[in-house]
């Protein structure tokens, strides 16, 4: 026999407007074991709080029942209630009558029916309900970053400077990711090196950060406050610790490899650092390029090097950190604007991308900051088109917010660097930031022309070979027009980088439609995702400008922080046990498990569960044959009694 | 060349000799007689002097991977099987249940195995075109080929002809016969749980009277424990004493399986059990 109290919330309208809580209320006190049944208008207010208090007390509960909104919303504050009135805090069971039940109805038969199902199976579960105890564990102080962009570096600094240890991961071999590709920064037209390198330097400097670069995570073990993170250093062919950046290599090198970082648009060597400010400053041999690798010799490179820091026999190597909590700030790609052969991009040489026009436009750019044509011509008119894949329901739908900016900046430019004719393709103008609307007003007023109408096609000319055509219609004059331009400049869709999926599937992350990263909550929790103890910043999670990003950066520090600060966390007791009696040692629990959980004891022969790893997810019971496995608080016993009682009414 | 079983078993006599004499195995798993010698029965020889009672011929029907588990782990045995009965010791292989290094193979390469209680002919019903074992160390004979060969599938076209409605017709008629005597269970190789959850009472899965539900419950759950698993040797259709065929479910999950993932049961000892193995490119399908 126990003593159930139920307490049904209003939730003020969000409830009662589609449940009927005094009939559900009513309802509950007819169900067995029910001592007390009440509804209220705001549960979760300190009046709520205090009459579930006082009914403990009053009624001697020893199960409490709360129908309200997602546990996600008020599980804690309802089990700190039960806590203070010295309830075992399991001893809560929460139905979910809001996400679940009155916002997915707008019909209040229907939804005062199906509360009365949820409710009377919560109560068959609540009646074999178990006290159980949180356990302790202790945190790892360290923090793992992963990304070396602007936000990925803003993230390291300030937690490194609240003396917390940082590994800072990169995928390339040096870090500021697309920042680093950029010449100017809208609105302000400051200098993005000018900016982003001294705190590229401050990451070299800082001793608390480690600074990984041509790494990769490769696997993710443990939970939050105890990470075991395997990074894989990828042989970069030079011996770091030894090369004195001296660079003799990297002028006599005969092989040439394409440049990722001017975008293609030239080669570069086969040893090489990617830019004049790279950091870390020392150069790493890109195997596909290499003379030695293609046709086994040449070792230029070797030879000149005094500092015997070439090591054609360098192999990828393996380390693991222990970290407290993970940042990932891995960035975006474009969208490769190839598919959409109506804009001609890599058919006509005069359609850019881009992020290849901000290499144009930068002194340390391939054509040391002229604007030409890959013909060598400098442009004479210049067409910009908006949404090229974005705002398009064929292929992305969401905004990718920057371009309208980064185009009247490249307008600016354009104007300042060449006497072309510049022409903006756009559906609409958005300009929602500081100082963005002031921006736009600005480069009206320099003669760029605007042309209401999304740039339908690029096509050759007819009367003009070497140059283009867009074709577009104009939504203000209601006219289709065919302008003719030397250069065509793509603002391609902003996606998630091409193995998004696979850091998702890391550090177990969703994604939405698109592949961004999902935060724990639109809203409430932008930057905690439902990953605990992974944070992410930046366009990861969604496409956003320079400010935001580094915004988003100090808020993932400071979340990092709330959890390494702290010497020990409290983990849910919702953990999985191995009824040895019953294992039949197929080990499914051993494969099935995210976290490493379960191991096979060959001694006992049979599987064993190791506490401190377990996350209470559940998996290894539901593919236990024998149900030798109990998950706690979700046991065989509690689930089916629940839904025998879903089923019942 | 008509296969030649008096030779298999004397080649299996040779070998279980040789092996048990030498000591590299403490006991061979093989067939000894029965009643009569049409109904030959599992026979374990742990002496060199039992291996006269080994016989084979082709109502040596049982799938002896059945009797791996029973043996505590790094126990050396060997084992006669079957191409479907290799299959058995791969998936087992696989699972962590026996080493392979523990193991002896004696591979027999067979076709015209007969049901003892019809006399039918099973080649074309649960061999599905194997004729040779996909794993052995010691091969008695010589590889069958020329052969026909069918898909493991073909045996389903009346089956999957029925619509949603008709199969659970079908199942809730031919289970209803179950007389719950678990003899399916008993000759299953990959029915290795002790307890079984059907025998569990906290919670108790399922009624253990021989009535529907618990008989739905009992082997609904079953076909879906083997599912992916399920090596098509056909014992537990033969097992069953009032003959539910219930081979038609196990080869629906395995060919639906197979579909969606690619891997077929216990065909190689480097792939993983394909239920419990998340890939990222894993079919979908199962969820629509």
């Amino acid at each position: 026999m126990s003593r159930i109290g139920v307490f049904v919330c209003h939730c003020g309208l969000n409830i009662a407007k589609t449940v009927r809580v005094s009939e559900l209320a009513e309802f509950a006190a007819t169900l067995p074991d029910v001592v007390v049944a009440k509804d209220y208008k705001f549960m979760c207010s300190t009046p709520g709080q205090e009459m579930i208090a006082n009914d403990i007390k009053e009624h001697r509960l020893d199960r409490v029942i709360v129908t309200a909104c997602s546990p996600l919303m008020h599980e804690q504050t309802f089990r700190k209630v039960l806590a203070a009135s010295g309830l075992n805090q399991y001893l809560l069971s929460i139905v979910n009558i809001r996400e679940q039940v009155s916002w997915v109805t707008h019909d209040i038969d229907e939804g005062t029916a199906k509360a009365k199902a949820l409710l009377n199976g919560a109560v068959r579960r609540a009646r074999l309900l178990a006290p159980l105890t949180s356990r302790v564990i202790d945190v790892n102080s360290d923090v793992l970053v992963v990304g070396g962009g602007i936000a990925g570096i803003q993230a390291a600094l300030e937690l490194a400077n609240t003396g917390k240890k940082v590994y800072l991961v990169e995928k390339n071999s040096t870090i500021g990711g697309h920042m680093a590709q950029f010449d100017k920064t809208f609105p302000t037209l400051d200098c993005s090196a000018c900016i982003l390198t001294p705190k590229m330097d401050s990451v070299l400097q800082h001793k608390n950060i480690q600074l990984m670069t041509s790494c990769e995570v490769s696997e993710v073990k443990g939970f939050v406050g105890n990470f075991d993170i395997t990074i894989r250093q990828k042989a970069r062919y030079v011996d770091h610790t030894k090369c004195n950046a001296c660079l003799a290599c990297t002028e006599k090198c005969p092989g040439k490899g394409v440049s990722e970082w001017d975008e293609g648009l030239v080669k570069r060597k086969a040893i090489y650092i990617p830019f004049p400010q790279a950091v870390p400053q020392k150069p790493v041999i890109d195997r596909d390029a290499c003379t030695f690798f293609k046709k086994g010799k040449c070792r230029l490179c070797e030879k000149v090097c005094e500092q015997k820091a070439i090591d054609f026999e360098q192999q990828d190597t393996f380390t693991t950190v222990k970290v407290g909590a993970v940042i990932v700030a891995t960035g975006y790609d474009l969208m490769d604007t190839r598919s959409l052969i109506q804009y001609g991009y890599g058919k006509y040489p005069g359609v850019y991308n881009a992020l290849e026009v901000e290499r144009l436009f930068n002194s340390a750019g391939p054509t040391g900051g002229k604007v030409t044509l890959r013909d060598g011509k400098e442009p004479q008119a210049i067409a910009i088109l908006h949404c090229i894949g974005s705002r398009d329901k064929n292929n992305y739908e969401h905004c990718s917010r920057v371009c309208c900016m980064y185009s009247l900046k490249f307008a600016h430019l354009f104007k300042e660097k060449t006497s072309a004719d510049v022409y903006q393709f756009y559906i609409d103008m958005r300009a929602a930031g500081k100082g963005y609307e002031e921006f736009y007003n600005r480069i009206i007023e320099e003669d760029v022309k605007f042309i209401r109408g999304k740039g339908a096609r690029v096509a050759q000319s007819a009367d003009e070979p070497d140059r283009l055509v867009v074709e577009a219609e104009d939504t203000i004059t209601g006219k289709f027009i065919k302008l003719p331009v030397d250069m065509v400049v793509l603002s391609p869709a902003i996606i998630p980088r091409g193995d998004a999926k696979d850091v998702a599937r890391l550090f177990n992350l969703s994604t939405d439609k698109y592949g961004f990263f999902m935060e724990r909550h639109p809203k409430l929790a932008p930057l905690s995702t439902m990953s605990e103890g992974v944070f992410i910043a930046g366009v990861c999670q969604s496409p956003k400008d320079i400010p935001d990003t580094v915004a988003q950066a100090y808020g993932a520090a400071a979340e990092a922080l709330t959890i390494v600060v702290k010497d020990k966390l409290e983990l849910e007791a919702t953990t999985a046990m191995v009824n040895p009696a019953s294992c039949c040692a197929c080990q499914n629990c051993v494969r099935v498990c995210p976290y490493g959980a379960p191991f096979f004891n060959e001694t006992k022969g049979v599987s064993e569960i190791n506490e401190a790893l377990c996350k209470g997810c559940g998996l290894c019971a539901s593919v236990c044959p024998p149900s030798a496995i109990i998950a706690r608080h979700f046991t065989n016993d509690q689930v089916l009694a629940e839904m025998e009682g879903l089923l019942e009414f | 060349m008509a296969i030649s079983f008096e030779q298999i078993e004397q080649h299996l006599k040779t070998e279980a000799l040789k092996l048990l004499e030498s000591g590299k195995v403490i006991l061979v798993l093989a067939y000894g007689r029965g009643y009569d010698a049409n109904h030959p029965m599992p026979y374990v020889a742990k002496h060199p002097s039992d291996v006269d009672n080994i016989v084979f011929n082709e109502y040596c029907t049982a799938n002896l991977a059945r009797y791996l588990t029973r043996y505590p782990r790094r126990t050396k045995i060997a084992i006669a099987v079957k191409a479907a009965d290799s299959r058995a010791v791969v998936q087992l292989i696989q699972e962590d249940k026996v080493c392979r290094e523990d193991l002896v193979v004696l591979g027999i390469p067979v076709y015209g195995m007969k049901n003892f209680k019809t006399g039918e002919v099973i080649d074309s019903k649960t061999t599905g075109g194997l004729y040779n074992p996909v794993l052995y160390d010691i091969l008695l004979g010589e590889e069958v080929h020329g052969q026909p060969v069918s898909s493991p599938y073909d045996v389903l076209a009346a089956y999957e002809a029925m619509d949603k409605e008709e199969r659970w017709a079908f199942w809730q008629r031919e289970l209803g016969r179950c007389i719950r005597c678990y003899a399916c269970r008993k000759a299953c190789p990959m029915c290795y749980c002790d307890p079984c959850f059907i025998d569990q009472n906290k919670p108790k899965w399922g009624e253990k009277s021989p009535e529907s539900p618990g008989n739905l419950m009992y082997h609904l759950t079953r076909f879906h424990h083997l599912a992916g698993r399920c090596i098509d040797c056909g014992e537990c259709s033969r097992a069953c004493p009032v003959d539910i065929p219930l081979y038609l479910f196990h080869k629906k999950v395995a060919k639906d399986c197979e579909e969606m993932f690619g891997q077929a049961a216990g065909m190689s000892i480097g792939d993983k059990p394909v239920l419990v193995n998340f890939r990222v490119d894993d079919s979908d399908k199962i969820l629509e």
